[in-house]
């Protein structure tokens, strides 16, 4: 069944429930071998991009291709590519062998070979001495395993994975996401892989889309989408504390200001939002755009988020090093690192970066 | 650890359970010697009140007097002539009849030496003592006992050994009171018969309570004494009837009895003949053993109860609250018992008994009803068509899963074919079977005369043994498909739709769905369906009973259906009790079974949780 990594590419795909939107046209290359990340918040759509990938749903329009093939008209179960649920969807009845080995079996496989290929991937994962157990008598990382085997014993082109980790506790969380990793690296396969969480999606990711009501906004390196977010909502969802915004307005003179700040230049339109990253703001520069109360101090070991009563009505986070002595209180010169400031216009773009004010 | 705070933490989360225990198992040892005495010590007065109307009697007699009476007691008494109008000095006084002046016989009995059982009293003591040094133990050591069946089966042990000593010692003590009275009795008798009285007024001396004196062959004639006993001394052989003394059993008790042979005045007519005095001693020289045992019970069953509180009554919360659950759990739990246990052991009870609905008589007789019923061929039959019908639960559950699976959705087309699939289930079963039977009808019914627009010849649906129960079978899928299907759906929509979705993705196809993810799925809920539609299609009736009455013949003849004309249109209650029981045998068996064969292994089932 190997035929290595496959590319799989949604062009114009599109999906409605009744009158609902659920995916708007989505255009979407992921590469042979590569790991994208789907993230976005509940609703987003992406889930049902994943489905419409797996053939668990029909889209409206557009064309779902992997591996060079238009998949349209192939059934979830001949499009070469495998899915890992959220609830893991193991089947109760069936002991971890046979839920491995249920892919192979319904396709007809021998005996003989379902049980090697079993016992390979119960080998990688960790799973030989559970496989004649049922899925009940499993702990849940032990029952994730079981469901990533499923997945792989079929040798598919594409790994599909549904939000697979918001079933495991926080430490567990972090060792299957690196063990996806290795799993990617060692594997090679393609893999598009679900989230809510930015930080999984920056972290696991090579590259990621981040989508909003049923559109992808931006697919990009981590680093792409964490510096230059396209989108005011890629924005504020990529990091936290979440970028610091001020919303600017054209005053008579033909510039954009607000609170303390007025930019340099004219910009072609009367609203706009500055946004700095908090790590973007510095406390102890030799000179202060603006002056500002410290509200609360919250020290993290390796960091300080330092909440400012800020320009305008929103309220402002800096991160800093911990070894800057600040308290509650205190009032406080901020500077912001003008070359990595982000100007979005009034319909989200974003239209300037290393902004001067003048 | 064991420091005062400590030990007053304690004592002020105690309840006084164990107190309570000590005292249940001490009431019981009391009552129980208590019943004993009491039975002992009513025997006592009744045997002085019998020998003061004895000698009483014997005064009367002519030419007695105060000697008669004297020797009769046998000069253990003081007798003197009391006052009139009161009473005399003594106990025990009678009214020696009409003598003028009114004489009163007042009779001293010897003061009765309280002979209190030796062998009863003191385990009694020494259990009171040890409960009551255990309760005090138990308030400085705070663990709750971890052996409360161990204490209340020793404890019961103790009771029942209590209870036993006093059972022998108020037997053996009645049987002295018995044998001494019929010596009395005697004593009478023969002074009546010295001072020249009549055997009838021999018999009025003697004969309290009970006694007789005449010919004991008519045995008719004894009539001042219970039957059963007449019965049992004219049974005697005659050697030991002359012997005098005797024991006779009957009635469940023990009667001493004893004999004298009274010359007859001689006279020209009738011929001297030979009266025989039976006296009987006493009715209740039979141990107080069934009070006794209930008292015994009673206290083993209340001292559980408060052993079963006991391991509670260290967590008050607990307790209360257990307490609480019972206090609601009563009113159904008495109605339950009242209205269910209580039938159902009656007619258990009604099954080992020939119980006739019109004859008040219903005499015991064992598994007499049982034998009868299991070599009856006609209950065999009624049991095969019972489980012929049966055969169409299988059926109706094909159907109804598959009308499960073509109806599932909700749309406004497929809730109307839902609904009108449910209704025959919700519809009285009569209404269905008056209106299949005429439905059916071979003449005249809708059925056949469609079926003979089409050149089908008519079929006799319900008028041939070889159709009728399957016609049955046929309307009781339609009956219970529906239901079957509500069920079926409510289970299939229990069934995560990630397993089909990951099934898709494996590449199973739709019977493959079907056969690894919706049938286990399915499982218990087809389980379910299996047994309680099982059991329903074995209690059958209404359908029978309205379409073919058992008929044609008795290829319809279910086993309710039976069971219900054995009882009220030949009245033999006894065998239709006998006949549930065994339907509910075989009920049960099959239920078992289904368990047994279909609902697998723990870690199976376990898989769901």
């Amino acid at each position: 069944m190997t035929r290595g990594p496959q590319s799989v590419s949604l062009r114009g795909v599109e999906k409605r429930f009744g009158d609902t939107v659920a995916v708007a046209a989505v255009d979407l290359e992921v590469r042979p071998g590569e790991l994208m990340v789907l993230v976005g918040p509940s609703g987003c759509g992406k889930s049902t991009l994943l489905r419409l990938v797996a053939g668990l749903e029909e889209a409206s329009a557009g064309e779902v291709w992997i591996g060079g093939r238009c998949v349209d008209d192939v059934p979830p179960g001949d499009r070469d590519a495998a899915m890992v649920f959220q609830s893991y969807a193991l089947y109760p009845h069936m002991t971890v062998a046979q839920n491995l080995g249920f892919g192979l079996r319904v396709r007809g496989a021998g005996r003989a070979e379902i049980e090697t290929l079993v016992g390979e991937v119960a080998t990688v994962l960790g799973l030989s001495g559970l496989l004649s157990r049922r899925p009940g008598q499993l702990s849940g990382g032990q029952r994730q395993r079981v469901a990533l085997g499923r997945a792989m014993v079929r040798d598919p082109g594409v790994f599909l994975f549904d939000e697979p980790l918001s079933n495991l506790d926080a430490g567990l969380r972090l060792r299957t996401r690196d063990e996806i990793a290795a799993l990617h690296r060692r594997l090679g396969t393609t893999m598009i892989f679900v989230t809510h969480d930015q930080v999984e999606a920056l972290s696991l990711g090579e590259r990621v889309a981040v989508m909003d009501r049923g559109r992808v906004l931006q697919v990009g390196t981590p680093d792409e989408i964490y510096r230059r977010p396209v989108d005011l909502f890629v924005a504020g969802f990529v990091g936290s504390p979440a970028i610091n915004r001020l919303t600017l307005a054209r005053n008579s003179a033909g510039r954009l200001t607000g609170g303390p700040f007025r930019l340099a230049g004219i910009w072609p339109f009367d609203r706009a939002t500055l946004a700095v990253r908090p790590e973007d703001l510095a406390l102890d520069a030799p000179h202060a755009d603006f002056d500002a109360a410290v509200v609360r101090v919250e020290v993290l070991g390796s960091e300080q988020r330092v909440h400012l009563d800020g320009p305008g009505d929103a309220a402002w986070v800096a991160r800093v090093p911990p070894t800057l002595r600040v308290a509650a209180g205190d009032g406080i010169g901020v500077s912001v690192a003008w070359e990595r400031a982000h100007l979005f216009g009034p319909d989200g773009w974003r239209e300037g970066s290393a902004l001067r004010p003048s | 650890m064991n420091g005062p705070v400590e030990r007053a933490r304690h004592r002020r989360g105690r309840t006084p359970l164990p107190a309570i225990a000590a005292a249940a198992t001490a009431l019981g040892l009391a009552a129980s010697l208590a019943v004993a005495a009491n039975a002992v010590g009513n025997a006592r007065d009744r045997a002085t009140g019998n020998d003061a109307r004895m000698a009483a009697a014997l005064w009367e007699l002519p030419g007695a007097g105060a000697q008669a009476v004297a020797q009769f007691l046998g000069n253990r008494v003081a007798i003197q002539a009391a006052e009139a109008g009161g009473r005399g000095p003594g106990e025990y006084g009678y009214e020696a009849g009409a003598l003028d002046p009114v004489v009163w016989i007042a009779i001293d009995p010897e003061p009765a030496s309280p002979s209190w059982p030796a062998g009863a009293t003191v385990p009694a003591l020494l259990a009171v003592l040890l409960m009551a040094a255990w309760a005090t133990r138990r308030r400085h050591h705070p663990p709750p006992p971890r052996y409360p069946a161990t204490t209340s089966i020793l404890t019961a042990a103790l009771l029942a050994l209590v209870a036993v000593a006093a059972a022998r010692w108020a037997d053996l003590e009645l049987e002295d009171l018995s044998a001494a009275h019929v010596s009395h009795a005697l004593d009478a008798a023969s002074i009546a018969s010295a001072t020249g009285a009549t055997p009838a007024t021999a018999a009025r001396v003697a004969g309290l309570p009970w006694a007789t004196a005449t010919a004991l062959d008519r045995p008719d004639q004894l009539w001042t004494m219970p039957r059963e006993v007449a019965r049992a001394i004219t049974a005697l052989p005659p050697d030991l009837r002359a012997a005098g003394a005797y024991t006779i059993q009957a009635n469940g008790a023990t009667y001493h009895a004893a004999h004298a042979t009274l010359p007859t005045a001689s006279g020209a007519a009738p011929p001297p003949t030979t009266l025989h005095l039976a006296f009987l001693g006493y009715q209740e020289t039979a141990a107080p053993t069934i009070p006794l045992a209930a008292t015994t019970t009673a206290t083993i069953l209340a001292l559980n109860l408060i052993l079963f509180l006991l391991p509670l009554s260290a967590r008050p919360r607990t307790l209360r609250r257990t307490l609480a659950a019972w206090s609601f759990l009563a009113p159904a739990a008495t109605l339950l018992l009242l209205f269910t246990f209580g039938p159902l052991l009656f007619s258990l009870w009604i099954s080992l008994h020939e119980w006739h609905l019109v004859d008040p008589a219903h005499p015991f007789t064992g598994l007499d009803n049982y034998r009868d019923i299991l070599l009856d061929a006609t209950w065999w039959s009624a049991i095969r068509n019972t489980a012929v019908f049966t055969l169409h639960v299988p059926a109706a559950m094909a159907v109804a899963l598959a009308l499960a699976l073509l109806t599932q959705g909700s749309r406004r087309a497929i809730r109307w074919a839902r609904l009108a699939l449910f209704l025959p289930g919700i519809t009285s079963v009569v209404a269905i079977a008056v209106v299949w039977k005429w439905l059916l009808n071979d003449g005249y019914g809708v059925v056949n005369q469609a079926l003979a627009r089409v050149g089908i010849g008519p079929v006799a649906w319900l008028t041939s043994p070889d159709t009728a129960l399957p016609s049955l079978m046929l309307i009781s899928v339609w009956m219970v498909v529906g239901y079957q299907m509500v069920v079926f759906q409510a289970g299939l929509a229990a069934i995560p739709r990630d397993w089909y979705d990951a099934a898709r993705v494996d590449g199973a196809g739709p019977l493959q769905r079907f056969r690894h993810i919706t049938l286990p799925g399915l499982r218990h809920t087809l389980f379910f369906v299996l047994v309680t539609s099982v059991i329903g299609s074995f209690q059958v009736f209404g359908l029978v009973y309205v379409m073919t009455e058992g008929g044609p013949l008795g290829a319809t003849d279910v086993a309710v259906y039976h069971i219900y004309r054995e009882a009220w249109e030949f009245l033999r209650f006894g065998n239709a009790a006998a006949m549930s029981w065994i339907l509910f045998a075989v009920v049960f068996a099959a239920t078992w079974l289904h368990f047994r064969l279909l609902e697998g292994r723990r870690d199976e089932r376990r898989a769901y949780a």
